[in-house]
């Protein structure tokens, strides 16, 4: 019998479906509805990793989320590893593999065993701060050993195969867990007609009553249980989320809860499923039934495996049909932690003792142990364990009643395991990610969720109600009022019966005392998964640590992904011990999302790969593709950048596009332009505020250049403006600026100039755009157009309507290279219809498509500025040598008129944009490349600009820039130098931003 | 005194005519696929789209959209459909008219002679945008993927519409019946959109319909 742990019946898997699994190299079977962990210890595997710090041997010791030892690397391949994964919430499924994450060469003789032995006595707190912290430039080095020494888990080298998304959810109540208090209020509130999503981060829903012995209404409580999923499920306003761990409690009662689909079928996902799912959940109200953690003992070596937690030891018996050890001893401070010994007995075990630290324990479950003749030690509790790699013996030994001396040297009882219960800790995390403080119950010895402004009912275990016929109770209540603050009318319910029984209280008992005190005694461990003692608290104590926060990080105490479960209660009791203070004056550390570790992959959802963000195309693309075009990110477009023929570089493509447009005619895609509809009365006069240059006397069919500013007088954006009626304009802006522009008029026109009747629509999408330039344009054009080209009855900066390729259009008679230019807008459907047309009659001249590349190239020759490359939102217009845009006299004022005029903005040795001509033609000047006056002064030298645009390819023959120099205009034909990285320095004559064509004839070409 | 420029911006003779996803090549994809998908597209394409901006609260300009539509203006968030047409609240100023292919320029006409001295603004944007409608009974799941607005029925009746956040950018929601919506996007998303919904529907099966 492989499985030498599994009792002979019992639990709540399926024995007739054997699943193969893989740990450590080695193969077990295990049954269809175990855990990992369940399985392993079914086959009796007793080490599952080694310790954080101390590399010591661990086990498995809980059921559930606050496992701090069984936190595994999961994946068959290397595509498919995960990280943290922790065996008790991970189900088993054929062909699992597993690895420990720490233990090397394996966890069962590990060579960091030896050496974390005699580490760890050089390992106190702090360790780390205090001996990796000089010489600071190491620390990359000692992090990547920590790290490695660790053992938390890698993430995959490749990539994973699997979908993950996310999913938006919008409830009346969320419920929070689906043990007895969640399910009863998920039943109140779903009665209730509300719309309820209940999540629960285990298999199955039920929580507790999955290993309860209680039954409900005389019979087992897990019938109960289907019975309340059986009702959920028929109703058509209730979601169900098993395997989904809310993780996190944001602001406005939204939550993300993380679920996973398919992780228990398999490696990785069925075809066309989904493994994880991130929902991101808008809930009216939450009810909080997220339940309680038992808190373990803190007695001497209790990290050996075979220690356990008390309710795991019931949850492995009772619910998976495993028993983790043959003679039990259970260490306990309460009532209930009495049902261990109970199921214990009931499997067929032996139960050596129990310790109880309570002098006089007389509850019901206590006597009902003692009648079946179970050995109690009163007074009493296993002050330590002794055992290598299995707990082979406990000794236990009297107590005085406040738990603070060990009164008689005790026994040594011969056992496997020690089970211990310290009491319960509701699990206050969620209810405390918003920073609500934790309020400390003395009658239950536990944190509570305090007050807190987020509209959530805390039912059950978390509102420190804890016996079940309460917990039930408090539920449905919380059930009701939450759906009848989320506006529904709430519906009578009958609950089912609960035994009650004599219940007696808790004994506070975080520590267990030793006679050799704290300090001497075998490590008793408060945070198995960080590896922090009762002495290491103190420590942190004695070296002046007394906020519970210092506490934290001097020891790691609820680091990572442990955030406080198994030791937060038990670590802070000690350290307010130490310090002589309340539990409450030292209250609790602050929990943050996420509860549990949640993969990348939910997180990102589907906003990767190919859909990772969206990228914009024009009308044109299917035709620049065709023509073999480089692409180029603008914002979100896809601009051709060059189009090269065989054998070229970008350099000599764009060397011939700048030529071809030059010497015959180019073509552009501008339909990325921002281009904006004006329309209203007032349009005029709006432009005029918003510009800097004046509109007024603007005559339908004229276009003309404008500049817009911010309040502070700095360039924002650019474009030419066409008035196309009296009443209505067309607006071009940048291709990065469309967004921003369009809302820049609205919150003008909203918030400051209501009064002004003006409308603004986006038609940048509408219009696709065709830039034909160069001295053959207009015969080019005139080919495909009816409409007359002639220089007289078609002047620069207007515009015509007519037909081009047999579509209608605007033509725009504007220029951004400084040639002949036409822009062909058209209706954005017909736009490729256009272009194959244009591109037909276009052969004969050679018409050649240009990019963004060539575009910036040609619009530099002529000095024109790229807002974005040119400026950066600290250049006025007169910094631009653009003063000629101001309309200084209008008579209302425009944005950005006082911010230019503010004393800085008119300094004389402002930075100003000039053109920059390297002395040796062939040097190009980097851009960005910063400038000098003297380059032989000494570091730090005296920056007096930068290089803005720079093109060593163009049509000029010689490499030239833009660039901004103090005082610049009046420095022409001086020299400034820009010493580079490499240590060379290029010399670059201030020279006027205009190199080609200075008076402009080229666009008035015959 | 012209206020405002129209002009009749499709070719009257047939000319070749790009919806936004005529590179997607839908009409190859009719009828491939899983049999009785979750969800089924269509490309309304090339139909009139008209930007219509007021005054809302002005009793005249409801009057002469009514005058030139035959339907009435809709409130917020509302949808209201006439045989091929529709007309929709964008915002509180601002509504968009959807008509059979063509008409557009005809209806503008219209609705500026019935409007006529009152601001307003008509804007074309036929070549700027395109439906997309979704049927099935797995539409809503996709729609939950992929916007952070309740579409639950109970907050989205049939004849809502509404602008909002979709994957990583935004368009309009309507709701033109139990299992059918439309989604009106900008053509230069629409790429984006076309694969962004191909793989939210990948676990249901998309189909495509003419």
């Amino acid at each position: 019998m492989s499985q030498s742990n599994r009792l002979p019946n019992g639990g709540r898997i399926d024995r007739s479906k054997v699943l193969n699994f893989n740990f450590n190299g080695q193969t077990y079977q295990g049954f269809e509805g175990d855990t990992l962990a369940a399985a392993l210890l079914a086959n009796g595997v007793d080490i599952i990793g080694r310790s954080f710090k101390y590399s010591r041997p661990r086990g498995i010791f809980a059921a559930g989320s606050e496992e701090p030892n069984a936190v595994l690397q999961i994946g068959a391949t290397e595509a498919t590893q995960i990280p943290n994964v922790r065996a008790t919430q991970q189900a088993l499924y054929s062909g699992l593999v597993a690895t420990s994450t720490n233990g090397w060469p394996s966890v069962n003789t590990d060579m960091m065993g030896i050496l974390g032995k005699v580490g760890g006595k050089l390992m106190p707190p702090g360790f780390y701060y205090k001996t990796f912290m000089y010489p600071q430039s190491f620390w990359m080095t000692y992090e990547k050993y920590i790290r490695k020494a660790a053992g938390l888990g890698r993430s995959p080298t490749e990539l994973d195969p699997d979908t993950y998304d996310n999913m938006n959810q919008h409830c009346d109540v969320l419920v929070v867990g689906a043990g007895p208090a969640g399910l009863a209020a998920a039943l109140a509130a779903a009665r209730s007609g509300a719309r309820v999503i209940v999540a629960d981060e285990q298999e199955e829903f039920g929580g507790s009553l999955l290993d309860s012995r209680e039954s409900l209404d005389g019979k087992p409580a897990a019938d109960w249980v289907a019975t309340v999923v059986g009702e959920l499920k028929g109703l058509p306003n209730v979601t169900l989320l098993p395997r989904a761990t809310v993780n996190g409690y944001h602001d406005h009662n939204f939550l993300t809860i993380h679920e996973r689909l398919t992780d228990h079928l398999g490696d990785r996902a069925p075809i066309g499923q989904v493994r994880q799912r991130m929902h991101r959940v808008r809930a009216k109200r939450v009810v909080l039934a997220s339940g309680t953690h038992e808190r373990p003992l803190v007695y001497g070596n209790n990290d050996v495996p075979g220690n356990m937690l008390a309710g795991a030891v019931s949850t492995y018996v009772r619910r998976y049909g495993v028993a983790p050890g043959k003679k039990l001893v259970l260490s306990t401070n309460n009532d209930y932690a009495y049902r261990v010994a109970l199921d214990w007995l009931d499997a067929g075990l032996h139960v050596v003792a129990v310790a109880d630290a309570r002098h006089n324990p007389r509850g019901a479950l206590v006597e009902e142990a003692r009648a079946k003749g179970i050995r109690i030690l009163t007074g009493s509790a296993v002050v330590e364990a002794r055992g290598s790699k299995r707990v082979s013996a406990a000794r236990v030994a009297a107590i005085d009643v406040k738990a603070h001396k060990v009164t008689s040297p005790g026994e040594w009882l011969d056992c496997d395991l020690v089970a211990s219960s310290g009491g319960y800790s509701p699990i206050v995390h969620l209810a405390s990610h918003l920073g609500g403080k934790p309020v400390w119950r003395e009658d239950i010895l536990g944190f509570v969720p305090g007050d807190a402004p987020q509209k959530r009912v805390c039912v059950g275990g978390v509102n420190g109600v804890y016996a079940l016929g309460d917990s039930l109770a408090d539920g449905f209540e919380g059930g009701v009022r939450a759906a009848s603050e989320a506006g529904f009318k709430p519906v009578e319910g009958v609950l089912p019966k609960a035994l009650s029984r004599v219940e007696e209280p808790t004994l506070a008992l975080f520590q267990v005392p030793h006679e050799k005190g704290t300090a001497r005694a075998p490590k008793q461990f408060v945070d198995l998964q960080n590896d922090v003692t009762a002495a290491a608290i103190e420590l942190a104590t004695r070296e002046g640590f007394e906020s519970v926060e210092h506490v934290k990080r001097y020891t790691a105490l609820g680091f990572g992904t442990d955030q406080g479960k198994l030791g937060n209660v038990n670590g802070l009791a000690i350290a307010a011990r130490s310090l002589n203070v309340s539990i409450p004056e030292m209250g609790t550390t602050m929990f943050r999302p996420n509860y549990t570790p949640v993969t990348f992959g939910a997180i990102a959802g589907r906003h990767c790969g190919h859909i990772f963000e969206p990228v914009r195309f024009t009308a044109l693309h299917a035709w620049h593709v065709k023509n073999g075009a480089e692409f180029e990110d603008v914002g979100q477009w896809k601009r051709p950048w060059y189009f090269p023929k065989a054998g070229e570089d970008i350099h000599t493509a764009v060397r011939r596009e700048c030529k071809a447009v030059r010497d015959s005619v180019g073509l552009l895609d501008a339909s990325t332009l921002g281009k904006i509809d004006i329309q209203g009365p007032d349009a005029r006069e709006f432009l005029n505020r918003i510009y800097t240059n004046a509109w007024t006397k603007l005559d339908v069919g004229k276009a003309r250049y404008g500049l817009m500013c911010k309040e502070d007088g700095m360039v924002f954006d650019d474009g030419v403006t066409a008035c196309i009626a009296d009443n209505h304009f067309i607006m071009t802006t940048t291709t990065g600026g469309a967004a921003r522009v369009l809302q820049w008029l609205e919150i003008y026109q909203q918030t400051e100039w209501p009064d002004l009747q003006v409308y603004f629509t986006s038609v940048t999408d509408h219009y696709a755009t065709l830039t034909l330039s160069g001295p053959n344009s207009r015969k080019l054009l005139s080919e495909v157009t009816d409409i007359d080209l002639g220089r007289e009855a078609f002047p620069f900066m207007t515009w015509k309507e007519g037909l081009v390729g047999g579509v209608p259009a605007r033509v725009f008679r504007i220029s951004f290279t400084g040639e002949l230019s036409y822009e062909v807008n058209i209706q954005a459907d017909y736009a490729m219809g256009v272009l194959e047309k244009i591109a037909e009659a276009g052969k004969p001249y050679n018409l050649t498509p240009y990019g963004t590349e060539t575009m910036h190239v040609l619009r530099a020759e002529k000095g024109f500025i790229i807002v974005g490359q040119d400026t950066d939102g600290s250049m006025t217009p007169d910094d631009l040598n653009m003063g000629w845009c101001v309309g200084r006299t209008k008579p209302f004022s425009w944005i950005g008129q006082r911010g230019m005029n503010r004393e800085d903005c008119v300094r004389e040795d402002r930075k100003q944009l000039v053109g920059l001509k390297p002395i040796d033609p062939n040097k190009w000047l980097p851009e960005g490349a910063q400038l000098v006056f003297d380059p032989k002064q000494s570091i730090p030298m005296k920056m007096v600009g930068h290089v803005t645009s720079s093109y060593a390819a163009n049509s000029l023959g010689y490499s030239f820039a833009m660039g901004v120099v103090k005082g610049g205009l009046k420095r022409m034909g001086e020299r400034v130098f820009a010493p580079l990285a490499d240590g060379s320095v290029i010399e670059a004559e201030i020279v006027s931003s205009v190199f080609f064509d200075p008076k402009g004839d080229q666009q008035n070409v015959e | 005194m012209t206020t405002a420029n129209v002009y009749q911006q499709r070719p009257a003779t047939e000319a070749k005519a790009e919806s936004p996803l005529f590179h997607a090549d839908l009409q190859n994809l009719i009828g491939k696929g899983r049999s009785n998908p979750g969800v089924v597209l269509r490309e309304k394409k090339l139909l009139g789209h008209l930007t219509i901006r007021g005054n809302g609260h002005d009793p005249a300009f409801a009057a002469g959209v009514h005058k030139a539509l035959g339907m009435e203006l809709p409130g917020a968030l509302a949808l209201v459909s006439s045989g091929d047409s529709s007309i929709q609240w964008l915002g509180p100023d601002e509504w968009l008219l959807i008509v059979p292919t063509g008409e557009e320029f005809a209806v503008e006409q219209k609705l500026r002679e019935a409007l006529a001295g009152s601001h307003i603004a008509i804007v074309n944007v036929s070549g700027g945008q395109s439906l997309l409608e979704l049927t099935g009974p797995k539409v809503r799941e996709v729609l939950m993927k992929s916007t952070s607005y309740d579409v639950h029925p109970n907050n989205f009746p049939v004849g809502k519409a509404i602008g909002t956040v979709f994957a990583k950018s935004q368009l309009v929601i309507r709701r033109t019946g139990e299992e059918t919506w439309e989604l009106v996007i900008r053509r230069s998303f629409a790429d984006y959109w076309w694969l962004w919904l191909q793989d939210a529907s990948a676990e249901y099966g998309l189909g495509v319909a003419a």
